[in-house]
């Protein structure tokens, strides 16, 4: 189970702008009066479900329409094909007025396929599975000059999105106009591009994503279920609701591709990396892209470097979409154990061999809390451990740049000195509404009870969608430049009422100040408006005084026991330190850190969508034999906020994803002696790791051997 | 899900004449707890035309845990939680506690989890035709079988699901039905032979009730399940032991193993090497131990569950003999 343990949180206090501020959606989203686009079920409105491939590959062989549109409810039948391409891939779509209809019609369509050869993986492509190519010239004569070298090959599954509210949107008439309850990361995106399917003007359109439940990257775009919902939407004129079911979501909402990574490095014997070739093929199913990894990443000095050598490899699948840092946690994954494997070849400490070979300063000194924090010094060499529970400790490191987009936030003061916090921009799940609730609250210097946030909605001011981690640093800006000309106004004002110089003004807790001296208390200097004060805060996706400086940059180190008579990987321990700038709301910025670490730990241990080699047929589009992580899996979690005077707003929700796997991984390596180069590391995995030899030495040192102390 | 017509008796005999298949109800269905029956009635695998909710019957028997009985309709909550069992049989409730989730748990019946159905896959897609429905073939043998079985007994590669069943056979357990022409069946018998019938669930008729399940007791008796994943998982095996002991030395022993064959695979040569042993000589345990794989036959993707087996046992063995007061809990 995961804690967060009261004693640690002084790791953290002082470390935000809003230390103690909850979730302003919390409680609504705890008693279930939070309503998503999911739950925007009405009693007259149509269901659409779309017509999917039940196999990798098949053609249509015969559907009985005339069936369906005689089955009671059912009414529209749209079919635009016959060909199947992978498994949920969709030739139409049925329309009925209840979900009864769209059952019955689905069943009595009674659609006939014949199945196909297909093509279920990486491995079915010839190149993936042969050996590697000859490095550069560059890289050959780095690699033959250092003493030692080796090839190793890596992979890693497809991880697929599994939204707890699922794809989709609800659209509804009102006047002209249509709204669009939505399950997205960009409400205006869906502004964009619901329209084509509405035939409506975007001024006709208004999208409503107050809630949103869950989104990785793959709440981008409308989906097929969404243009589906759009067009029956349009020739009904009605209220139309297209939602995925449970299994639709593992099938056809994009995921993380695969990967098979591999390597060719030359090393010194002390561990400097001379020269490595790096070649990657990513398994996109039906798509021609997407499948790309992050490795090497940059972090680490790799001398000379022949890498962007990859491939998409095409198969029978459904394609990936953008998933939390698309392409990092994989390639973090391949680095660091080679790292590892690296290290231990040589008889070096792997923290040791990462302090060389990382020159970022944050980093260094963030290892040196890492280390202190998981119990570095209990750690003993890889491989040197014997009997049943094995202990391993494993690094793994993460950077994100300093993406950026224009937003804008209006915040309105209300004459009872209320303030109302207006953004377009979507919260999906992440804490944003509450990040911008209590940064103008902190910014004016007013509680945070005084603020409401109005958000999700495209007729409210535009920001950017959640991707790339960009939303809080580009609304922070312009949260800020709207606070202060929110305070300034009304600073003003006292100033001109009481005769005082509105520049010697402050506002601490709700009191306007001079000096030491209260002034007016904050509400009743609102109370003299007229009428409520709008302002308009903006920052242009460039440059802003309010930008600051900052970086995101993280490590994570993890502590696990391995059952090395059953395979089993338990994770104790997460040690996860993030930089994101200056954090904005404590509780939620490390909600987003635990989060990352429990994706990572079920990426790492867990998750893979399995095809039937056969058929190409998804075996477990379920939560059931679709493996997520649960509370008896999770390690304790410290996150550790890491500010450092930093003063501008920064990524936090895709770099904690990153290190985690890599660092599980690095671990399970020092605790049996080999490493698990597939993910995940499923018992089958580690006991056929166990029954190869010791990972070999071509250094010789002498082993550290004492039992580490038990820390569980 | 196709239309169908509900009912919910008050007495198990009024259920049962309900569940007999007639000119107006062709295929009536039993539900207790329901865990299962909506998945599969949704996938289209089965499409009753009668529920008979027998959740409002009213007899307390069939909800009662006693040290030698269980009420068939008693949840998997009630028999991880029940005293009366820690002391007289340990095995029961450690093995009803460790499955699926709280939740389900809550709900789910001792009788619906001796009658569910297999997890396997392809089983559970219907899509896929196999040998327990219409086919000729079964596709887990080429496909994916990761969760499949490593003794080939019979020609359907599926796992048997409860958790519970291999319990109640180490405690040579019966069941009580009604609503047939016997009034008890042996855990053993209740199952089918997988070589001569790979499709039925039990041998129980359409209208028979398990209304309780009887067992021997057996204070030394624990369950281990080795899982991927700790939070709702099925095992990739499981291993049950009871032994009766003389001091320190095992005068007899059960052992059984989940989730490596169609039914509950019951190991006597393991049994039997146990017999003399002291519950201190790990060496003879072990290689007792090392016998439960006697006979296994894997398919390419269930070799490792070769190695899990007699850790499985092992560790059954060993809780199981480490039981000296009901105080003491049986799963590690």
């Amino acid at each position: 189970m995961t804690h967060q343990p009261r004693d640690l949180r002084a790791i953290n206090s002082g470390q935000s702008v809003a230390d103690h501020a909850s979730r302003l959606d919390g409680l609504a989203k705890a008693t279930g009066a939070a309503r998503f686009g999911r739950d925007q079920i009405k009693k007259d409105m149509l269901w659409v479900r779309l017509i999917r491939c039940p196999w990798g590959r098949a053609k249509l062989d015969s559907l009985d329409r005339d069936a369906a549109l005689a089955t009671p409810g059912v009414v529209e039948v749209v079919v635009s094909g016959d060909d199947g391409d992978y498994h949920g891939d969709s030739i139409g779509y049925l329309v009925a007025r209840n979900r009864r209809g769209l059952e019955r019609g689905l069943r009595a369509l009674n659609a006939k396929w014949t199945r196909l050869d297909c093509q279920t993986g990486i491995l079915d492509d010839e190149q993936a599975r042969g050996p590697m190519d000859a490095p550069s010239e560059a890289a050959a004569k780095a690699i033959d000059a250092a003493d030692f070298s080796f090839e190793a090959r890596y992979s890693t599954p497809v991880q697929t999105h599994s939204s707890l509210e699922t794809h989709g949107l609800m659209i509804e008439p009102d006047g002209e106009n249509s709204i669009v309850h939505a399950s997205t990361q960009g409400t205006f995106v869906v502004a964009d591009q619901i329209g084509r399917f509405l035939g409506k003007r975007r001024s006709k359109i208004v999208v409503d994503c107050e809630y949103v439940g869950g989104g990785f990257g793959s709440k981008f775009q409308i989906g097929k279920e969404g243009a589906a919902g759009g067009l029956a939407a349009k020739s009904s004129g009605e209220a139309v609701y297209s939602f995925c079911d449970r299994e639709e979501e593992h099938l056809d909402t994009g995921n993380r591709p695969s990967l098979l990574c591999k390597v060719n490095v030359g090393h010194d014997a002390d561990g400097t990396i001379r020269g490595a070739r790096f070649e990657t093929f990513g398994g996109t199913g039906v798509s021609r892209r997407g499948g790309g990894a992050r490795v090497p990443s940059g972090r680490f000095e790799f001398g000379t470097l022949d890498a962007r050598n990859h491939r998409d490899v095409q198969f029978n699948a459904g394609g990936p979409r953008a998933m939390r840092a698309p392409g990092c946690p994989q390639g973090a994954f391949v680095e660091e154990l080679l790292i590892d494997e690296i290290a231990h070849r040589c008889g070096l400490d792997p923290l040791g061999l990462r302090r060389r070979l990382d020159d970022s300063d944050r980093r260094q000194r963030m290892y040196d809390v890492a280390a202190d924090l998981i119990g570095w010094e209990n750690r003993v060499d890889t491989g040197s451990q014997s009997g049943t529970m094995r202990t391993g400790y494993g690094i793994g490191t993460c950077d994100w740049g300093k993406g950026r987009a224009p937003a804008k936030i209006e915040v309105v003061v209300h004459p009872d000195g209320h303030l109302e916090v207006r953004t377009g921009t979507q919260d999906i799940g992440t804490g944003q509404r509450t990040a911008m609730g209590a940064l103008v609250a902190a910014r004016i210097g007013v509680p945070l009870a005084n603020i409401s946030v109005a958000i999700g909605d495209s007729r409210l001011p535009p920001g950017p969608a959640s991707g790339g981690s960009v939303c809080t640093p580009s609304t922070a800006p312009a949260a800020m430049a709207a606070a202060d000309l929110a305070r300034e106004r009304i600073l003003a004002g006292v100033a001109e009422r009481e005769k005082l110089d509105a520049t010697k003004l402050t506002i601490d807790d709700g009191v306007i100040m001079e000096g030491g001296r209260k002034v007016v208390r904050w509400e009743d200097a609102c109370r003299r408006l007229s009428e409520p004060v709008s302002v308009t805060g903006e920052f242009d996706g460039r440059a802003s005084a309010y930008w600051g400086e900052g970086s995101s940059e993280g490590v994570q180190a993890a502590r696990v026991e391995v059952d090395c008579e059953t395979g089993q990987v338990f994770v104790r321990e997460v040690i996860a330190i993030q930089s994101c700038g200056l954090p904005l709301v404590r509780k939620t910025a490390e909600s987003q850190i635990m989060g990352g670490v429990i994706q990572g730990a079920s990426y790492a241990l867990f998750e893979e969508q399995v095809l039937d080699p056969a058929t190409g047929a998804v075996l477990n589009a379920n939560l059931e034999s679709y493996k997520i992580l649960g509370s008896e899996d999770c390690p304790r979690i410290i996150p550790v906020l890491w500010r450092d005077d930093q003063t501008g707003v920064r990524a936090l929700g895709e770099p904690p994803v990153v290190p985690t796997a890599a660092a599980i991984a690095n671990a399970v390596f020092n605790a049996i002696g080999r490493p698990v180069r597939d993910l995940p590391l499923r018992p089958d995995r580690v006991l056929a790791a166990l029954a190869e030899p010791m990972a070999e030495r071509v250094v010789a040192v002498a082993p550290r051997t004492t039992e580490p102390e038990n820390r569980a | 899900m196709n239309p169908f017509a509900y009912t919910s008796p008050k007495n198990t005999s009024d259920a049962a004449a309900l569940a007999k298949p007639n000119g107006d109800f062709a295929l009536p269905v039993l539900k207790s707890g329901g865990m299962d029956l909506l998945d599969r009635m949704k996938e289209g695998l089965e499409q009753p035309d009668l529920i008979i909710d027998l959740t409002r019957i009213e007899d307390p028997t069939l909800d009662a845990i006693k040290p030698d009985r269980i009420g068939g309709r008693a949840t998997l909550a009630m028999v991880a939680e029940s005293e009366a069992l820690r002391t007289s049989a340990p095995i029961l409730g450690a093995s009803a506690g460790s499955a699926a989730t709280p939740q389900i748990r809550n709900v789910a019946t001792v009788a619906g989890n001796l009658l569910q159905e297999t997890r396997c896959w392809y089983w559970r897609m219907s899509q896929f035709d196999c040998l327990r429905k219409t086919g000729d073939d079964c596709p887990a043998r080429e496909g994916d079988h990761r969760f499949h079985v490593i003794f080939q007994n019979g020609p359907c590669l599926m796992v048997h699901p409860s958790n519970l069943a291999p319990a109640l056979l180490v405690l040579d357990g019966e069941v009580e039905v009604v609503g047939g022409d016997r009034s008890r069946i042996a855990i053993r018998d209740l199952y089918p032979d997988p070589a001569v019938d790979w499709q039925s669930t039990s041998v129980l008729s359409p209208s028979e009730i398990i209304t309780g399940v009887r067992f021997r007791s057996a204070p030394n008796s624990a369950f281990i399940a080795l899982k991927q994943k700790q939070s709702f998982d099925w095992p990739m095996v499981s291993g049950y032991a009871a032994l009766e002991l003389d001091g320190d030395v095992i005068t007899s022993a059960r052992t059984c193993a989940g989730a490596v064959a169609p039914r509950p695979h019951l190991l006597p040569q393991v049994d039997a090497a146990l017999a003399g042993v002291s519950i201190d000589d790990d060496r003879r345990i072990r290689a007792a131990c090392e016998l439960a794989v006697d006979g296994a036959d894997p398919l390419p993707g269930t070799v490792y569950k070769t190695t899990l087996l007699p850790v499985a046992i092992r560790r059954a063995v060993n809780a199981a003999a480490s039981l000296s007061s009901p105080d003491q809990g049986g799963d590690a």
